[in-house]
């Protein structure tokens, strides 16, 4: 049940993608991320390389498409809002398209009206972002004339080649980069990424920083989220029982139903953080200490394969920004 | 002896008073004892001194003849190990095969090995079918199993239960007690559990009640049993069968002879069970 509640998590399927080694899969997102950062910012060809790695990856994953648009709706406001930044500010190149904004009393009243109405029903609305992204359109179109009387003030809205192409450059970098971690969150069990990370950090422990602390942390922090929205359900359905309503009630009265929510979650947790150490103590857990591990990774034919591919266009790339071109 | 209490006093940081007070005794190896009190008597910081999550003010304590310090406490706790009476707080693993695996990754069992005791001791208390399985997705019963198995899989001579059983269902509570019974019969462990409830103490070899961090009965479940006043003063609730021989012995309607047959046989009965 929780499993809805906590980010856009694993999802147990039996597919090629979950079977890569967390540490090829961290690699090629590291990869990844650093490489759209280095192509520039006009080559859209390698950007579409980039991203084809985690648009295969989805395809192979045999988890459905609308689980990863799930987790990109939670950063589309985002990337549209730095689109339109990028489309409006950016002033160089050839001028593609030229509004003429008029301002005028129906004019505004009209836009006023549109987005309110909009806020109102919008809780019944299927995919409100592209509908949002629809009205603002329809909204500068009005303004180009002005209706019934006179524009006290006219202006000039210029889109420029640059911003179009800096813009959609953006959004699509971006895009890469969601659509890449995604796919390794949605695919990976997450104490199979803190074995991946603990295997990255070994390399510390050898200058005696005890990286294994910090690996141990993560590990039980993963452990106990679901049990604490548990909890956090279970005291939010307690209260409401006793009819307190989160949703309503003056400002101060909200803040007082939060610190009813609080306190019990502090003395759980804290209860909760002394057993824990307890029991681990109990069982011969001491900090920093040598510890054999039950997971073993191992790197199959495919990882090799995947890493040296990765690689390859990784130094590929490197070896285009240093200008050389005669590849 | 397996554990050797010798004038052993304990008090919190933040508490003036005595805990533990002035408390000594032994306890012989393979043997089961239950420690019975009311809440609050001292019964858990007893367990957490001989798992030596907590220091003695005075006195001293020693495991297998060993004096319990800060230099012995890392090998001795490799002979021990305890179930705590909430199984959601002591479940450290994010599945039932890691909780179980995560005494033995701290003593360094080799990978082989360790899947051999997941194994075992996984079927042992019959969680076999739920190694991959998460917390969240598990009964109280279960996880108390899976601690069980977590403390067995270390195969330490000593297994402490501190009121493995005071936040599980009657049906969890069966299972767990069915556990403790087999550990003793057929594995030979030497057990120790905490308990106020008087019925859990019965298939103990050795019962040692606890009032304000003393000793006051010490003996065969039997004889601790018999001493009804001070149990009652020791706050503990009477078990059913014991409540009803003493409102029997009340009774005009009976004839002393049948009273005392009757009796006996419910005293008899209460041991059975
Ligand atoms: N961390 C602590 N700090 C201060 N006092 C404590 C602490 N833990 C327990 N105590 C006190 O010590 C006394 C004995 O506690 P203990 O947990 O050993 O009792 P118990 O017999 O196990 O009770 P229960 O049946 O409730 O588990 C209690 O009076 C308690 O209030
Ligand atoms: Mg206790």
């Amino acid at each position: 049940m929780n499993d809805n509640i906590v980010f856009g998590q694993y999802i147990y399927k039996n597919s090629i993608i979950h079977k890569i080694d967390p540490r090829t899969k961290l690699i090629m997102l590291l990869l990844i991320m650093i490489g759209t950062f280095l192509i520039p910012s006009d080559n859209f060809i390698l950007l579409l390389i980039a991203l084809l790695i985690p648009l295969i990856a989805v395809v192979f994953s045999k988890i459905s498409i609308f689980k990863y648009l799930k987790s990109l709706k939670q950063i589309a406001f985002v990337m549209l809002f730095s689109f339109a930044f990028q489309l409006f500010a950016n002033h160089q190149g050839k001028i593609l398209i030229s509004l003429a904004i008029n301002f005028s009393v129906t004019n505004i009243i009209v836009a006023i009206l549109i987005l309110v109405l909009f806020f109102l029903i919008r809780k019944y609305l299927p995919f409100k972002m592209l509908i949002f992204l629809g009205l603002v359109i329809l909204i500068l179109y009005l303004f180009r004339f002005p209706m019934l009387g006179n524009a006290f003030k006219m202006t000039q809205i210029n889109i420029y080649e640059k911003g179009l192409i800096h813009g959609s450059f953006l959004i699509l970098r971006v895009f890469t980069i969601i659509l890449a971690s995604t796919t390794l969150t949605l695919t990976t069990k997450p104490t199979d990424l803190t074995n991946a990370i603990d295997w990255f950090l070994m390399p510390l422990e050898k200058i005696k920083i005890k990286t294994s602390i910090f690996t141990m942390m993560i590990s039980i922090a993963l452990r106990f989220i679901p049990t604490l929205f548990n909890e956090t359900n279970k005291i939010l359905k307690a209260q409401a029982s006793r009819g307190v309503d989160f949703n309503e009630g003056k400002f101060i009265e909200q803040i007082k139903q939060i610190v009813s929510l609080l306190v019990p979650m502090f003395v759980i947790s804290i209860k909760r953080a002394e057993d824990l150490a307890d029991a681990m103590e109990a069982r011969g857990y001491i900090p920093g200490n040598k510890r054999t591990k039950l997971v073993k990774m191992k790197l199959k034919a495919l990882d090799y394969i995947l890493l040296l591919a990765t690689f390859t266009l990784f130094i590929l790339l490197i070896l285009l920004r240093c200008g050389v071109y005669a590849l | 002896m397996f554990i050797e209490f010798k004038d052993v006093s304990f008090k919190y940081p933040n508490n003036d008073k005595n805990v533990i007070d002035h408390l000594s005794f032994t306890l012989e190896k393979g043997s089961m004892l239950a420690i019975l009190g009311h809440n609050g008597s001292g019964k858990s910081t007893i367990a957490k001194l001989i798992m030596g999550l907590l220091k003695a003010t005075s006195g001293s304590i020693y495991i297998c003849d060993t004096l319990l310090d800060e230099k012995s406490i890392d090998d001795l706790r490799q002979k021990m190990s305890i179930i705590f009476q909430n199984p959601d707080n002591q479940f450290v693993g994010v599945t039932v095969k890691d909780d179980i695996a995560f005494g033995l990754e701290n003593h360094q069992i080799p990978r082989q090995e360790m899947l051999e005791k997941i194994s075992k001791y996984a079927t042992l208390v019959d969680m076999m079918a739920f190694l991959d399985a998460n917390p969240e997705n598990l009964s109280g019963g279960q996880k108390q199993r899976v601690a069980i198995a977590g403390a067995l899989a270390m195969e330490t001579e000593l297994i402490i239960f501190d009121e493995a059983t005071s936040m599980l269902d009657p049906k969890g509570t069966k299972e767990i007690n069915a556990m403790i019974k087999k550990l003793k019969n057929e594995h030979n462990k030497t057990i120790i559990t905490i308990t106020h409830n008087l019925e859990e103490a019965l298939f103990a070899d050795r019962v040692m009640v606890i009032n304000d961090g003393k000793i006051v009965l010490d003996g065969s479940p039997q004889e601790v049993l018999k001493e009804q006043t001070i149990l009652e003063a020791s706050g503990l609730k009477l078990i059913d069968g014991i409540a009803i021989i003493k409102e029997i012995e009340k009774t005009s309607l009976l004839s002393k002879e049948n009273k005392e047959k009757i009796c006996e046989a419910l005293w008899e009965l209460t041991f059975k069970m």
